[in-house]
């Protein structure tokens, strides 16, 4: 995962980062073992915090469009990683929110279809616009 | 069929993260956190995935 890569760039840009997720603890815990990842991961069962990033939930062409399935072969060729199956709510969509301390949400990625995800590059921009 | 939106939904980030502040939820051990304390001192990046996977 390309975010757990830059976790030193955004540490040292002074920032948390942490994965929310559906599902359980113990599926976060898999997923972060399976991954090989350092990150914290969150689990948000109920999807609430979900609806109130402004995340939404993906029609047909969202989840399986030609863009999106276009997207995804690049980014399998790219990495080397395949998705496996989807846990939760099989159509829901992600997203990224940066915040300062001061509760603002400076910049935002909210995804449109299953392709759709913000670069690491993008969020540390946003992390160091701060100040 | 599957949850899936038979239109397409609009998405609407927040301009604050006050609804979201006093919300715990567990990590991947089972501790809980409270999300404003991500940011409390510093800045935080909150991702929501997809799926775990």
């Amino acid at each position: 995962m390309q975010l757990h890569r830059a976790r030193d760039e955004f540490r040292d840009a002074g920032a948390n980062i942490v994965l929310i997720g559906q599902r359980t603890p113990s599926h976060a815990a898999e997923f972060r073992r399976q991954q090989g990842l350092e990150l914290t991961v969150l689990a948000d069962e109920r999807r609430k915090t979900y609806a109130l990033a402004g995340t939404k939930v993906a029609t047909v062409g969202e989840l399986i469009g030609p863009k999106v399935v276009a997207r995804s072969l690049v980014a399998t060729a790219k990495t080397g990683k395949v998705q496996t199956k989807t846990d939760g709510h099989t159509a829901q969509l992600g997203g990224t929110l940066v915040i300062a301390p001061d509760g603002r949400v400076t910049w935002s990625h909210i995804a449109h279809d299953a392709s759709d995800n913000a670069s690491p590059e993008e969020i540390l921009e946003a992390v160091r616009a701060i100040g | 069929m599957l949850g899936i939106s038979r239109t397409k939904q609009a998405t609407h980030p927040p301009d604050r993260a006050d609804a979201l502040a006093d919300i715990v939820l567990p990590d991947h051990e089972g501790n809980e956190v409270r999300l404003g304390d991500l940011w409390q001192d510093r800045p935080a990046v909150l991702v929501w995935l997809r799926h775990y996977g």
